[in-house]
């Protein structure tokens, strides 16, 4: 049984349609890497899982439990976290209370181990752990986002284009602690506009387009289909 | 919103031309400290240059201070409000009137204990100012559900808000007209309530500085529970990004009532304490909420320290001019403060540059 399984959902904004009866799954220990040019629906596919958008139709199981009509505070507790794409940390608390935030509905424990394991893996958080994130460059915030999602140990995290507006070399290194996170046993599923690295970091991979699943395989498959290449990894 | 994460939008301008630079430099925090302090220094001056004697000034800058320490409690829960709400609540100085009332209403039913000296208030006015700020903050919630949430519901737009909350600030006074009169009310009728003999000719009442320090004290608990308890924190971070606050599993609608309690209970407190310090009228949170907006925005819109502050420089302000205007302008004084700072620099003392 797979960890995520999005069945057939139709789903929108007002009365537009975004997402035509689209499925997706993941399946434990996986990293999954959605793919597709701008408008194509990833974010709002992410959305959706979440709770932040709810189907029109289809349904959307997370451990087998449908989780179509959950609001996201209640999807936070069965063990899923986002890290949106925009505005993802809150500027004007600290590192650490950013983090503390990823753990709100935590009732007690262990949150100052849970803060050093995020520190162990984000060592650069630690040292400013008393700044306010907003005066932090994009790729300590993106640290930062996913520090916060990582807090509450969840089984599956969505990040929603954890590259975007990053240099180069911390897109390697965001790139590279995602693989590590993975290896933790956390499944992972990803939005990503930096196409090619992503699928070759992925163990499986769709292409939207238009709403709709076009291409779906291995990471290595859709990067050796020559439509796939042609198409969306602009060679 | 989070245009910092683009590299580039952070490099600086190559050579700005001459009134772009001066332009910018009126903007910065310390352009705005400094043009504030000389308006304050203006203020004293034109006071000294009437003839009022610097024992006097003293004096009116004191309770300059308290009066915005009275401000300063009702602004930070307006601020809050803003915060987290998103609205201006025009109902705020009503919330500060029904707190004067309901510890007045709180005095009527206990007996009256003896005189705790050198103030000019017993016991029974402590106990009922302590009831009242959780009825009052109780109150807030309860207009919450019956109306900003279901507008809160349907995604109403801001000025649906704010005008709702003008209706509301309508209804309370007139619930207030209808309950107590329009007479003027006293905590103590006719009870003497002399000045103390300080040094420097400083004649100040002693029941002025348990005004100061009770809100210095409330102040401090505010701060504390803010940057140190669990649903303080909750609360900055829904203020900060709402919906990012729903993600990381924060119930908002349990922020929200949070906040109405602790600015119902602020107001309480600050309503009562200009109760003591002057009468009850049925207007007299009415007159105050100028002064209050005009904290707000002069501390930055959603910063309860920003707010405080701003309260105190418009309450001095406010009472030193009263050495050679009429204090009717009182609240005169207080909108050019705002205007100017809406001029400035409309993000406030301690607004970023986002």
């Amino acid at each position: 049984m797979p960890l995520l399984k999005v069945e057939n959902i139709t789903c929108g904004y007002g009365d537009m349609e975004v997402l035509r009866e689209l499925s997706v799954e993941v399946a434990e220990g996986e990293i999954v890497s959605i793919i597709g040019p701008n408008g194509a629906g990833k974010s709002t596919l992410m959305k959706a899982v979440f709770g932040l958008l709810h189907p029109w139709q289809g349904a959307i199981h997370f451990e087998g439990r449908d989780i179509s009509r959950l609001e996201p505070y209640q999807i936070v507790e069965t063990g899923m976290c986002y890290v949106p794409q925009v505005a993802n940390v809150f500027t004007q608390l600290t590192v650490e209370e950013n983090l503390e935030m990823g753990a709100f509905v935590l009732k007690d424990g262990d949150i100052g181990a849970r803060k050093e394991k995020i520190f162990e893996l984000f060592p650069r958080l630690k040292e400013r752990r008393r700044q306010a994130a907003g005066k932090m460059s994009g790729g300590e915030r993106q640290m930062v986002a996913m520090g916060s999602a990582l807090m509450l140990d969840p089984k599956l995290i969505l990040l929603d284009e954890p590259s975007a507006g990053l240099a180069p070399k911390m897109v390697d290194h965001i790139f590279e602690r995602i693989v590590r996170i993975n290896e933790t046993g956390l499944a992972i599923m990803m939005v990503e506009q930096n196409a090619t690295q992503s699928l070759r970091m992925a163990h499986r991979g769709y292409v939207l387009a238009n709403g709709e699943n076009r291409f779906e395989g291995t990471g290595q498959a859709l990067l050796n289909d020559p439509d796939v290449g042609r198409l969306y990894l602009g060679g | 919103m989070n245009a910092t994460q683009d590299p580039t939008a952070q490099a600086p301008e190559l050579t700005p031309r001459l009134d772009e630079r001066i332009r910018a430099a009126l903007q910065t925090r310390t352009a705005m400290a400094v043009i504030l302090a000389g308006l304050l220094a203006l203020i004293v001056v034109l006071a000294i240059v009437q003839d009022v004697s610097a024992g006097r000034i003293l004096s009116l800058t004191v309770w300059g201070i308290m009066l915005g320490g009275v401000i300063g409690l009702g602004s930070i829960g307006l601020t809050l409000c803003y915060g987290v709400l998103k609205f201006p609540n025009f109902s705020h100085g009503a919330m500060v009137t029904l707190g004067a009332y309901v510890t007045f209403a709180v005095m009527q039913a206990l007996p009256q204990g003896e005189v705790l000296r050198p103030f000019s208030f017993g016991w029974e006015f402590l106990v009922a100012l302590i009831v009242s700020m959780p009825v009052v903050g109780v109150v807030a919630i309860g207009i919450d559900r019956v109306m900003y949430r279901r507008l809160r519901q349907r995604n109403a737009s801001l000025v649906l808000f704010a005008m709702a909350s003008l209706a509301m600030a309508f209804f309370l006074r007139s619930i207030i007209y209808l309950v107590w009169g329009s007479d003027f009310r006293f905590y103590y009728e006719g009870r003497a309530n002399p000045a103390l003999d300080l040094p420097f000719g400083l004649r100040v009442q002693a029941d002025q500085f348990f005004i100061l320090g009770l809100a210095i004290v409330l102040v401090i608990a505010v701060y504390l529970l803010l940057e140190r308890t669990k649903m303080g924190k909750a609360m900055r971070a829904t203020a900060n990004n709402p919906e990012l606050a729903q993600v990381r599993g924060i119930n908002t609608e349990r922020v929200v009532a949070w906040t109405w309690l602790m600015g119902g209970a602020l107001a309480a407190a600050g309503g009562a304490m200009y109760g003591l310090a002057s009468q009850l009228r049925p207007e007299m949170g009415f007159w105050l909420l100028l002064p209050m907006f005009a904290a707000v925005i002069m501390g930055s819109i959603g910063n309860p320290r920003g707010a405080l502050a701003g309260a105190l420089i418009i309450g001095v302000a406010q009472q030193v001019s009263t050495a050679f205007l009429n204090p009717a302008y009182g609240p005169g004084v207080a909108f050019i403060l705002m205007v100017l700072t809406l001029l400035i620099r409309p993000q406030g003392l301690f607004g970023g540059t986002e």
